[in-house]
């Protein structure tokens, strides 16, 4: 700003420009601030943070669908032969134990997103398969063929009394 | 110069002429967490039977600090995101007043004189020698006594009324405004920020134009 | 490595010319008072009102189901969106205070005679496009005096001849302000700020031409004209700084002085407010409107009220420099403008009685009376001060300019020239 030829030499008067245009600055930067936080997820939208779904009346072998942030979770309730498949190995790229990414080995909650750019799978037995760009998950969620980069995520989720489950919180 | 003390003159003599024909009650509202409190705990036993304040839900009430059983207690089955709605109906409210109550989110804000107004309305409600009851402040109103005003015999009863009525006002004012202490408290730091700047501009300015012959 | 890219641009763009001699060098007369800040003021509001209407428009809905509504979610959700509005809505009341302060100047130090008569009418436009913007604005929040305020003014376009009726359906895209009106004063309000910065820029461009005027009024040699960088750099960033302190008062702590209570009340059509009232920059105009009994005499009045300004130029026969400096009548004719301003601002604000409606025809009669005296008055005035002695380099200003009747366009100098 004020740093030009102009100005002239001694120390005292360049510390004053200087200091001044470094307190200017902070607060040109901390004016910004209020600008690039009103585009955050305001607090009504955070809020929307947890979902609840009703586990009662899926079978095994069951999947549904639910809306969680505006994204798709992939519920599945697992069959006895399912879990014991998924136990048997650590899937593909992004080796996992199928017992780190379920409470419950019956139940199964992922989000719906492949990692890979975002789409939807589709459930395609045995797992999902993203029809984008053809990314496999397992039964586990775990990507058995990219090009997926990572294992579908687990969401934060809990169940409670009356074979419910509630995504969002732990 | 002159043209300033002109306009304050005008100032003050505007004043006289923009207060409403009763006069109103001056009170400090009370931004206390406690307060605010205990006028939730009066709005919700009485004065939601009939008002909404649809722009403040439950969890607004929850992040504010309220106790969380009492929170649970009023919404019932309803959401944390539900915002509190009034328990009549429209049609019924019609029926019994003519008018639905007005939705008392902004009502600090919505009326001249703000929350003194709210407040000198509240307790305004008196008997006339007919046994009428009326209110000073909004003759024109609907709304009953709900604080009982009217029907308060000893000072001690009046007292507890307009403490009650005040912490009302300071709940209605923070639903109204619940960012108020936030933005104060960022205003101090703005404007002593500000201060500093502009001494630093003050004597940068002067060292610059000291070069001037 | 910065002075290779600089030269770089240089070869394909007047970069560092146009620095030097518009921004940095730019010779700009030394004894400029604190007055010539605001119009640097009003260029920083411009941007201040743009970026938070930006980011206020994020959020915003223009629809009247969900506008009042989407304003609340601003208040009270968004990540400081309380402090993007109330920025915006002070700041619309401060670049009206900024505006009406720059135009006080121009016409105390009588900067609006040639070679500027261009920069007062590119002014005097900046003006209209400003109220314009401004009143499409206050539509937005759908509050009761957005909803009243509109329809009062909306209304008057039926003093169009022949055509009223259909002028006004036409504005408004329905037969009463509604949802078509909201929607269209969204997308114009949105637009009009950017015809603004066009036109300052014309309003820039015609500055650099001329240059400042001064407040001595009397032609400044060249050698009195000095850089602006620094000096005027660092002057109106320290005018900036004490504007911004006033300002910020406002913002954090009396937001909603500014705000008309009845704001706060969701817009109902079916009932009007006991005291339908413009924000207080329109009030004096607004006295003026209702000053006259006759609608279509109202409306030509009200808008012969902002328009008079332009005819400064011409009104203003003196050939006395320096606007009111040297001019003792010309000064008091000023205060008493003034006053009368401020007495219409006040009538236009209080309900009307038989007693301030008379009191605001008056302050009319001289509102307008005032432009037409300056037209006698300034000559008489000048032959009496050229009787009673002028000071020396005003005496000679005068004659070189008798001289010259044309301003030639290459003369760098600044100062009042005629």
């Amino acid at each position: 700003m004020a740093e030009s030829d102009a100005l002239g030499d001694t120390g005292r008067r360049d510390f004053l420009v200087r200091v001044t245009t470094a307190v200017s600055g902070v607060g040109v930067a901390a004016a910004c601030l209020p600008f690039v936080a009103s585009m955050n997820p305001s607090s009504d939208v955070l809020a929307k943070a947890t979902t609840e779904f009703d586990l009662s009346g899926m079978n095994p072998g069951d999947m549904r669908t639910v809306a969680w942030q505006g994204k798709p979770v992939f519920i599945l309730r697992r069959s006895l032969e399912q879990i014991k498949e998924m136990e048997a190995s650590n899937g593909g790229f992004a080796p996992e134990p199928d017992r780190q990414r379920v409470k419950q080995p019956e139940w199964l909650v992922v989000v719906g997103v492949c990692t890979h750019m975002g789409c939807v799978p589709n459930r395609e037995g045995p797992g999902w398969l993203c029809h984008c760009h053809g990314s496999q998950f397992d039964d586990s969620g775990r990507v058995l063929r990219g090009p997926a980069p990572n294992n579908l995520e687990v969401p934060p989720y809990h169940f409670v009394a009356g074979n419910k489950i509630v995504i969002g919180q732990a | 110069m002159k043209k300033y003390i002109f306009l304050l003159i005008l100032c003050r003599l505007a004043s006289p002429v923009l207060a409403t024909e009763a006069k109103l009650e001056s009170i400090r509202v009370d931004t206390g967490a406690a307060a605010v409190q205990r006028g939730a705990d009066t709005l919700m036993s009485a004065c939601n039977s009939c008002h909404s304040l649809k722009y403040i839900r439950y969890r607004d009430l929850a992040a504010f600090g309220m106790d969380r059983n009492k929170i649970d207690g009023w919404r019932g089955v309803q959401s944390m995101d539900a915002a509190l709605a009034g328990q009549m109906s429209d049609d019924a409210a019609i029926q019994t007043f003519g008018i639905i109550p007005p939705d008392l989110s902004l009502m600090t804000k919505a009326r001249e004189g703000g929350a003194n107004y709210v407040y000198s309305y509240l307790i305004g409600y008196y008997n006339t020698p007919e046994g009428i009851t009326r209110n000073h402040v909004f003759p024109e109103t609907k709304m009953p006594d709900v604080m009982g005003m009217s029907a308060a015999t000893g000072q001690d009863q009046r007292t507890e009324i307009q403490v009650k009525a005040r912490e009302l006002v300071s709940f209605l004012a923070w639903a109204a405004d619940p960012h108020k202490e936030e933005r104060h408290k960022l205003g101090y730091y703005v404007i002593g920020y500000l201060l500093v700047l502009t001494t630093l501009l003050f004597f940068v300015k002067n060292q610059i134009w000291s070069r001037l012959k | 490595m910065k002075n290779r890219v600089i030269k770089w641009i240089d070869q394909r763009f007047p970069l560092t010319s146009f620095v030097k001699n518009e921004l940095t060098g730019y010779p700009t007369p030394r004894n400029l008072n604190y007055w010539w800040n605001f119009g640097f003021l009003a260029g920083f509001v411009l941007v201040l009102q743009v970026a938070t209407g930006i980011f206020l428009a994020m959020h915003y809905k223009a629809d009247i189901t969900q506008s009042f509504d989407s304003i609340q979610h601003i208040m009270r959700d968004v990540n400081y969106g309380w402090l993007l509005r109330f920025m915006h809505s002070t700041g619309a009341s401060a670049f009206f205070l900024v505006i009406y302060i720059h135009m006080a100047r121009t016409l105390y130090y009588g900067s609006y005679r040639a070679p500027r008569e261009l920069m007062w009418w590119t002014g005097q436009t900046l003006l209209l496009l400003l109220m314009a913007t401004a009143f499409m604005g206050y539509l937005l929040p759908w509050g009761q005096m957005s909803f009243w305020g509109a329809t009062v003014i909306t209304n008057l376009f039926r003093a169009t001849p022949f055509i009223g009726d259909q002028v006004v359906i036409w504005l408004r895209g329905d037969y009463t302000v509604s949802d078509a009106t909201l929607t269209r004063f969204f997308a114009l309000h949105y637009l009009f700020p950017f015809l603004i910065i066009g036109a300052v820029v014309v309003h820039l461009v015609a500055l650099h031409t001329v240059k400042s005027s001064n407040p001595s009024g009397i032609n400044l040699a060249d050698k009195e004209n000095i850089p602006f960088h620094p000096y005027f750099t660092i002057k109106d960033f320290f005018g900036l700084g004490i504007f911004l302190i006033v300002y910020c008062v406002f913002v954090f702590f009396l937001p909603d002085s500014l705000i008309e209570p009845a704001n706060n009340i969701p817009a109902n059509p079916m009932q009007t407010p006991n005291h339908i009232v413009p924000e207080w920059y329109f009030l004096p105009f607004y006295a003026i409107l209702r000053s006259v009994p006759n609608m279509v005499g109202g409306v030509v009045a009200m808008f012969l009220s902002v328009m008079m300004f332009s005819f400064m130029p011409y009104l203003d026969r003196s050939r006395i420099p320096g606007g009111a400096l040297y001019r003792p009548i010309f000064r008091l004719q000023y205060y008493l403008f003034i006053i009368d301003m401020l007495v219409l601002g006040y009538i236009g604000y209080i309900p009307p009685t038989s007693l301030t409606i008379l009191i605001g025809q008056i302050a009319t009669f001289c509102y307008f009376g005032s432009f037409f005296v300056v037209t006698i008055i300034s000559r008489a005035e000048e032959r009496w001060l050229i009787k009673r002695g002028l000071p020396p380099g005003v005496e000679a200003l005068m004659a070189s300019e008798a001289r010259e009747q044309i301003v030639l366009p290459h003369r760098r100098r600044s100062g009042d020239g005629l």
